[in-house]
């Protein structure tokens, strides 16, 4: 296919900006025509896919809607209904599906996502803290001029500064944001691992229709997507989650367990996830970190499980071979490539190195964001049968190491061999590592489409 | 053989509903209703029947034909369907339902067409048999053991399971002690019933997962 229509799409969908500071703005709408007003407003201020030939801006900006914002813009109900269920219901209405039970549940979340008033998000990246306050104090002043939207909560985040350095770390101290699919018409720097795999081993660009509403998806067919098609086309859905991080606890167990693991500690947080904490991939390199891969595009995601059916290498249960399992489900990946997703978000909250003390208390994790065409088969199927569940990985009812909802029951095996330094290892009664303080499913429009918004042009017919 | 995969036999039996419309409720809406009621766990019927890895018992109440050129056709009757991946052959995998549970059989059935009862075995065994229709092509995820194989695994898959992350560095004499009191336990254990073990999953189940 030809190069999409980048002065048409959000920039967010297309590419994840490498800014270090962001702050997502929750919105609430009072009155429609207002609201609309507001929207019309923003449009000069919302950041397209469009190169940035003449260098980076200090900051962007994009947005997205809730299902419950778009009924408040007052959209047709021929449009608002032909949206995808998951999307109308929201992700609080969802929680049974997703595993978000227990500690998890929509009572356990912060105030802001207990409500059911966020309409809309505002999505604020910058280079600098300067520039972000900046552009926030712009986007308060639209706000106000146009009387159009209600600030009902801000959320901070930021790359974590580890010894002076912005880094891609999270908190419990792995290098993250590897992962991310290549599409078809997307203009970016390409590399061996981030698509899909073809017969001869070698990968290849997903579908756009897996990112992007409107086009053909790895089944040939078009997402489902709202009326009139012009609304939907080059849109996406985004799913928002608050994921807080119990350090203190992430730290106690993996000493506590790293004690008894005769390949120790570093290597046992390794087997965690399918990656060394400086984000070496374990498959490639399963007894040392190694900055010459990671530093290498060619070689960073460019591995597969298919020699290592047993898991010596990188376990059955890792977080990278549960989330995005290449070929090791067999048929040469195939089974994936209408499971992939693609994030967005940073962490929150500040770095405390491993030798100052922490609690789970703290205001620390990460804000997930995560892009999709089809929320129920993408995002949703991931988070359930893959995180929090184990059958496609044949691990019964076990569930991801670090992301599942486990409740103090769980338990994760390090499949290993006759090496000294590699024994088989059991790690059991998992606590929740990770826990979801909310979050919500949000249309992310194409400049036409929030073009028609703003001036009230939806038409279903 | 088509209904035959590895040690699995892949059953489809299609039982026409009694059309009468002086039956209040309907021979269908019955069925369905002493379906619905059914327990799920270890009292399910086919746990107390022997040989059965998953059954399940649907009313289809019609298949509409939808294409070009436009035409309309329906079943002669409502159909209650029943698929079962069973163990041995069967003749003995009726039998042994005919024997165990007559009296969820005779609910059931006895809402069909022709069915004569449980009691007579033979023309029991005559009646489902003249109802099967082929399978053709199954799937049954029980890596070809019988049902008393797949549970006592199960039981020593758990048992093991626990049993090494209980004992992460301990002593040798104490491992090949507590290992050799597992291995007796295990043999005296008797085998787990069937539909008992399933684990709580909190995950719902018929959500729009494509």
């Amino acid at each position: 296919m030809s190069k999409l229509n980048e002065t048409d799409i959000q920039g967010f969908v297309l590419r994840g900006y490498n800014m270090p500071f962001a702050r997502y703005l929750f919105l609430h709408f009072e009155d429609a025509g207002r609201a609309a007003t507001f929207i019309h407003r923003l449009m000069r201020e919302v950041t397209t896919g469009q190169r940035w030939d003449a260098g980076k801006p200090p900051s962007t900006v994009n947005v997205a809607f809730t299902h419950r914002g778009l009924s408040a813009l007052e959209l047709p109900d021929a449009t608002l209904l032909s949206f995808p269920v998951e999307f109308q219901q929201g992700m609080k209405k969802r929680a049974a599906i997703l595993g978000d039970t227990g500690r998890n549940s929509p009572d356990s979340w912060d105030e802001l996502w207990r409500d059911d008033r966020v309409h809309a998000w505002l999505g604020v990246n910058a280079s600098s803290p300067e520039a972000l306050n900046a552009r926030c104090a712009d986007m308060l002043n639209v706000m106000r001029e146009t009387n159009g939207a209600i600030l009902l909560d801000a959320q901070d985040a930021a790359s974590l500064v580890v010894n002076g350095v912005s880094t891609t770390k999270e908190h419990f101290g792995y290098t993250d944001g590897f992962g991310n699919p290549d599409y078809l018409g997307v203009e970016r720097s390409s590399q061996p691992g981030q698509g899909k795999l073809t017969q001869n081993g070698a990968w290849a660009p997903l579908a756009t229709g897996e990112l992007l509403l409107g086009y053909a998806d790895e089944a040939g067919e078009l997402p489902v997507a709202p009326v009139p098609h012009i609304l939907a086309s080059n849109g996406t859905f985004m799913v928002y989650r608050k994921l807080h991080q119990n350090l203190a606890t992430f730290r106690a167990y993996l000493d506590e367990h790293a004690a008894l693991y005769a390949g120790g500690k570093e290597k046992l947080a390794a087997k965690f996830i399918g990656r060394w904490r400086d984000g070496t991939p374990i498959e490639l390199s399963p007894d040392t970190q190694d900055q010459s891969i990671t530093q290498d595009p060619a070689r960073s995601t460019n591995f597969t499980f298919a020699a290592d059916p047993a898991g010596t290498r990188c376990p059955m249960g890792a977080h990278v071979r549960r989330v995005n399992p290449r070929d090791a489900f067999g048929f040469d990946g195939k089974l994936i490539n209408r499971r992939r997703i693609t994030r967005r978000g940073l962490p929150y909250g500040t770095w405390t190195p491993e030798d100052q003390p922490v609690n789970d208390n703290e205001e620390r994790g990460v804000i997930f964001i995560a892009l999709n065409a089809n929320i129920s088969r993408q995002f949703e199927f991931v988070q359930q049968q893959w995180i929090n569940y184990g059958n496609d990985a044949r691990l019964g009812n076990e569930k991801d190491m670090l992301m599942g909802n486990h409740t103090g029951h769980g338990r994760f095996f390090v499949q290993g061999d006759t090496t000294p330094t590699n024994p088989p290892f059991v790690c059991s009664d998992l606590p929740n590592f990770v826990e979801l303080r909310g979050g919500d499913y949000f249309f992310l429009p194409s400049i036409t489409a929030l073009g028609m918004i703003g001036m009230g042009l939806v038409d279903p017919r | 053989m088509p209904n035959q995969n590895g040690k699995v036999y892949g059953l489809t039996i299609l039982s026409p509903i009694i059309d009468d419309e002086k039956a209040t409720p309907s021979h269908d809406l019955q069925i369905r209703n002493y379906l619905a009621k059914l327990p799920t766990d270890e009292r399910s019927p086919f746990a107390l029947a022997p040989a059965t890895h998953l059954a399940r018992l649907v009313v289809m109440d019609d298949v509409i034909y939808v294409g070009m050129p436009a035409c309309e056709e329906h079943l002669k009757s409502k159909y209650l369907i029943f698929e079962s991946n069973c163990d041995g052959n069967l003749t003995s995998y009726l039998t042994g339902l005919a024997t165990s549970i007559p009296q969820h059989l005779d609910a059931i059935w006895s809402h069909c067409v022709g069915y004569p009862g449980a009691a007579n075995l033979q023309a029991f065994l005559d009646y489902m048999k003249s109802c099967q229709i082929e399978t053709t092509f199954f799937f049954a995820a029980v890596n070809d053991k019988s049902v008393p194989e797949t549970l006592r695994a199960l039981q020593t898959q758990h048992a093991v399971a626990d049993f090494i992350a209980n004992h992460q560095g301990a002593e040798p004499a104490l491992l090949q002690s507590d290992f050799n009191q597992l291995l007796a336990d295990l043999k005296a254990m008797p085998v787990q019933k069937p539909g008992a073990m399933a684990p709580d999953r909190d995950i719902k189940t018929g959500g729009r997962n494509e």
